[in-house]
């Protein structure tokens, strides 16, 4: 009966029971112990970076002032609207792309794969989806209807802002987002997934001084992403300014003269620099058509891109550094030169120039009047062009030798054309030198004395940048001296503390005699008191040359409407501080107009020259 | 008179049985000590979650003192239960089962939901969640059936007949929908079979068909169901959905370390990334607090109770006692395997609360009274002159 009665108890299943409990908690401890004394650094760091974030604090970019510390570009306060994707439902992140994306002026694809990217890399921080600044009024619509925007925020951002946008836009650029694959090269450099960073211009040149460092904050946040509170902080350090050499006060005195001929449609594009020739300091640089580069930082809309890409005037280009044009009669100075330098030319150099054609080998090459007989500073202060076909070709007729194209392309290329200034602006063209070797590699033909003769009136091949130009009539009226053009004159710390001055640079010394500086420089200023650039009641000691280049259509209207001429005239100048010869010009300007109106051309009246003397004038003088 | 007389007849009549003072000798210590030990750690716990939590609101003392009060209302429910003969827990097994079924329906019909499941009934301003106790008179239940049928458990008939009754409980609290408390009643009946003597090939033989059915059961199951059972298998498949919950656990879990950050010192807890960290994932904050030194006491405690719920069973006096005890253990160890595997990642997330350490009332009085059926086996086991 007793053993009977103890049959319900199986003491093999007590054990295995007893078993199975010993193996489930041998099993859970073994997992804890994998997870809590092998792994428990690195879940840790996990629980660490659950707790803490660390945020950018964004620092402000430098400013840009002209040289009298007129501001250029400044911050202005904006919205930054950025997305934790944590916070958005999955179901629900269509949706919201569907309604963010016009708010942020995007494709909601774009919007929902920035959102998706940032998912995968770490969902509990936010993706700025805002490229540009967004206005107050959207910001304060995302913040009032939150329901409508799960995870999205808004936090504060500056702005730029260019003052006189269209008139700087050509020297600043904008600031832009970085690329994918920028970031790429950039994040070592504490760059920001969304950044912006200087795109074209100053604004990209000089970036490295601009840009300012991203300060943290250390935050302890929940779950919800809440901040709790702040564990640490590491101010943010604003930019650098910088500090151009450029005057507000000329660049606005070139502009208001250029942009009234194009508005008045005496010629469809205008260029204007002005240059210390003693230091190479740019004073001003003015590119007509302009555009706005602020369409850029607020988020350019597909019209106006159109806009700007649909303009065959290329807005986009600075021309005072970026495109090439002929030089026409400019470019006696660089014959002018070799003829003296050689020996081929003095002062006394005779050539009767009695007929206005030159007819050599069957080929004629005219002039624009018969002047008669003509010494060197005549022949340039009225622009002959037999004489200086004379000068650089000879006359085979007569059996007078030339100095030749490679004795120009020698002089030509120390005064620095074919090949850039080094200014400090990106997209600077490099211009056409040309020679008889470069003829021979580039077309394969050899060079002809027609060629000869077209160099030396500055048509042909030769092709310059207004500032190259520029720079070489500077070379002539600073005695010599080839100084690297520049904009950049210093960086201001945000203290005010001077971090960089830049220092003329000198290129090279150019090596041509006082002498002949000294008669290019006469012979410079005779154009405007006896020859081609007259300038009545002229206050000022003005010293240039006049060129008058015929290229390109001159049919039809431009894109813009615009009479297409093909007549583009140059006045490149100097003014040396008394009426004399020596080389203390602190100014040296060139005036570029592009398709100018025939009738002003007909009676080859150069629209440059008196815009060039107004603008000097009431630059030295004060406006009247 | 004999005491094997003596126990006849206790045994053919438990009305005659009258608890002595002289018995509480025979009370299991070592079951009383772990059953202490454990309602006092799982006060500090309850302490300290309250004090990292973001969703209980209040002074942490004053759930300390509504943990403390739930703890002596569950010891004065274990001490007066057990002076009660457990036999006539099988007398009137029909009417607990009938009494059973009612709770589980009134929770669907006047329940309250939370979280999306109806799981809870509130009553006097307290809520209860009557699983915990239906899942105890489930124990009785299936004791009593087993224990009548004890000659004859090598039958099929035998485990179909515990598999009618365990039927509509499970059903009921699947509606609730409470997967991982039907799936603690089925743990129950496999572990009350198998302490019974049921023919392990029919045990097996049910698992296998179980496990046949899977994919008819996959299909029953509901999508977040579905989402969470994926998301154990692989939870960075969706780090931010479904595995969310286990990343963060496993996260609070490792972050522990060896010793802990320290009682309250948690973080995960705090700052909202451990949900329901007062019952389903306690044992995360347990683990973050008091590290792996304090999940290995709190287990030692557990042990001690299994071992002893074991050993109680062991020496029962009579085979529903001794089911009784078999259940009570099947109970508590799957109720800590899931929850403890659910917070490491051995388990999917299922919502079964943890003996002792989560929090509610329903739980503890509902495992107290269990505990307290347990002594009265204990008390009530024969002497060391029968044995």
């Amino acid at each position: 009966m007793r053993s009977a009665s103890r049959d319900f108890v199986r003491p093999n299943r007590f054990i295995a029971m007893a078993i199975a409990i010993v193996l489930v908690f041998t099993g859970l401890t073994v997992r804890l112990w994998d997870l809590q004394v092998v792994s428990g650094g690195h879940y840790r760091d996990l629980a660490e970076q659950n707790r803490v974030l660390r945020l950018p604090v964004e620092a402000e970019r430098g400013t840009i002032v002209d040289r009298n510390g007129k501001v250029l570009a400044r911050n202005l306060p904006g919205f930054a609207v950025t997305v934790i994707p944590f916070d958005v439902p999955r179901a629900e992140q269509a949706d919201l792309a569907e309604r963010l994306a016009p708010l942020v002026a995007r494709d909601p694809k774009d919007v929902a794969s920035a959102i998706d990217v940032q998912r995968a890399r770490n969902p509990y921080e936010p993706v700025k989806v805002s490229l540009r600044p967004v206005a107050r009024d959207i910001a304060l619509l995302l913040s009032e209807r939150a329901e409508l925007f799960p995870g999205v925020r808004v936090e504060a951002e500056s702005i730029r802002s260019y003052s006189d946008a269209v008139l700087y836009s050509p020297l600043l650029g904008y600031v832009g987002p970085v690329t994918e694959d920028e970031y790429a090269a950039l994040r070592d450099q504490g760059y920001l997934q969304t950044d912006l960073t200087g795109r074209t211009g100053l604004e990209y040149q000089y970036e490295q001084y601009l840009r300012g460092q991203y300060g943290w904050r250390e935050i302890e946040r929940d779950a919800a992403q809440r901040e709790i509170k702040q564990l640490a902080y590491s101010p943010p350090s604003t930019g650098n300014s910088v500090v151009l050499t450029i005057d507000d006060r000329l660049q606005k005195l070139i502009e208001s003269e250029l942009k009234k001929g194009v508005d008045q449609d005496l010629f469809t594009q205008a260029v204007g620099i002005a240059m210390n020739p003693q230091n190479g300091e740019i004073l001003a640089m003015y590119s007509n058509p302009g555009y706005d580069n602020n369409w850029f930082i607020n988020g350019i809309t597909p019209q106006q891109m159109a806009q700007l890409n649909g303009d065959d005037r290329h807005p986009l280009v600075n021309k005072a550094i970026g495109d090439i044009y002929p030089p026409g009669s400019t470019f006696k100075l660089v014959t002018g030169l070799s003829a003296l330098s050689e020996g081929i030319a003095n002062r006394n150099t005779i050539v009767n120039v009695t007929s206005n054609v030159l007819t050599v080998d069957g080929y004629k090459f005219y002039d624009w009047r018969a002047h008669g007989t003509l010494d060197f500073v005549n022949g340039f202060a009225h622009s002959s062009d037999i004489y200086f076909y004379t000068l650089g070709g000879g006359n085979p007729n007569t059996g007078r030798a030339g100095v030749g194209p490679d004795a120009i392309f020698k002089y030509g290329s120390d005064l620095g054309f074919g090949s850039k200034t080094g200014i400090d602006l990106p997209g600077e063209a490099s211009g056409i030198m040309p020679s008889p070797a470069w003829k021979l590699n580039t077309f394969d033909e050899p060079w002809t004395i027609g060629n000869t003769y077209h160099e030396s009136i500055g048509q042909g091949f030769v092709a310059v940048t207004p500032l190259q130009l520029l720079n070489a009539y500077s070379i002539v009226a600073n005695g010599g001296t080839f100084y690297q053009p520049h904009l950049l004159k210093q960086v201001v710390g945000p203290q005010g503390n001077v971090v960089f001055t830049q220092q003329p640079t000198v290129v090279r010394k150019v090596g041509i005699t006082q002498e002949n500086l000294t008669l290019l420089r006469e012979a410079a200023r005779r154009v405007v008191t006896i020859g081609h650039a007259y300038m009545p009641n002229a206050k000022l000691p003005i010293a240039g040359k006049t060129g008058t280049a015929e290229f390109g259509s001159s049919a039809g209207k431009d894109s813009a409407g615009r009479n297409k001429l093909g007549f583009h005239n140059w006045f490149v100048s100097f003014l040396p501080k008394a009426d004399n010869t020596d080389p203390t010009a602190d100014i040296a300007m060139v005036i570029f107009t592009f398709d100018s109106s025939r009738s002003l051309c007909e009676n080859c009246f150069n629209p440059a020259v008196g815009m060039t003397q107004r603008i000097l004038e009431a630059y030295k003088l004060g406006t009247p | 008179m004999s005491v094997k007389a003596l126990e006849m007849r206790r045994s053919a009549s438990p009305l005659h049985d009258r608890p002595h003072a002289r018995r509480l000798d025979q009370v299991d210590p070592y079951l009383l000590i772990a059953t202490l030990l454990l309602i006092g750690y799982g006060l500090v716990m309850t302490y300290a979650v309250t004090v990292e939590s973001r969703t209980l609101t209040g002074d942490p003392m004053q759930f300390v003192i509504r943990g403390a009060i739930w703890a002596l209302i569950g010891v004065a429910v274990m001490a007066i239960v057990a002076m009660f003969d457990y036999a006539w827990l099988g007398t009137f097994a029909p009417l607990v089962y009938l009494f059973m079924l009612g709770l589980l329906a009134i929770v669907l019909v006047i329940g309250t939901s939370s979280l999306g499941a109806q799981r809870s009934v509130n009553f006097g301003g307290l809520s209860f969640q009557f699983s915990e106790v239906a899942k105890v008179l489930m124990i009785v239940v299936l004791a009593k059936f087993f224990a009548d049928r004890t000659d004859k458990m090598g039958s099929p008939l035998t485990i179909l007949g515990g598999l009618v009754f365990l039927g509509p409980a499970v059903y009921l609290v699947y509606r609730q929908p409470d997967l991982g408390t039907s799936l603690v009643f089925v743990a129950i009946f496999f572990g009350m079979a198998f302490m019974a003597g049921a023919r392990l090939w029919q045990l097996v033989g049910l698992v296998a068909m179980v496990g046949a059915a899977l994919p008819v059961i996959w299909n029953v199951l509901k999508p977040y169901q579905q989402a969470r059972l994926t998301a154990f298998i692989d939870p960075y498949a969706d780090p931010q959905g479904a595995g969310w919950n286990i990343i963060q656990s496993l996260i609070a879990v490792g972050s522990g370390g060896p010793t802990g950050k320290g009682l309250t010192a948690g973080t995960q807890s705090p700052l909202g990334y451990l949900p329901i960290a007062e019952s389903d994932f306690v044992f995360a904050g347990l683990a973050e607090d008091l590290g792996f030194m304090g999940a290995v006491i709190l287990f030692a405690l557990y042990i001690l109770l299994l071992m002893a719920a074991l050993r109680v069973a062991f020496r029962a006096r009579d085979p529903f006692g001794m089911l009784l005890g078999g259940g009570i253990a099947a109970m508590l160890v799957f109720q800590i395997l899931v929850n403890v595997g659910m917070a490491i990642s051995l388990m999917p997330v299922t919502g079964i609360p943890l003996p002792f350490i989560s929090h509610g009332g329903s739980s503890l009085v509902s495992i107290c009274f269990a505990l307290g059926v347990l002594q009265s086996v204990a008390i009530r086991r024969p002497g060391p002159q029968i044995g």
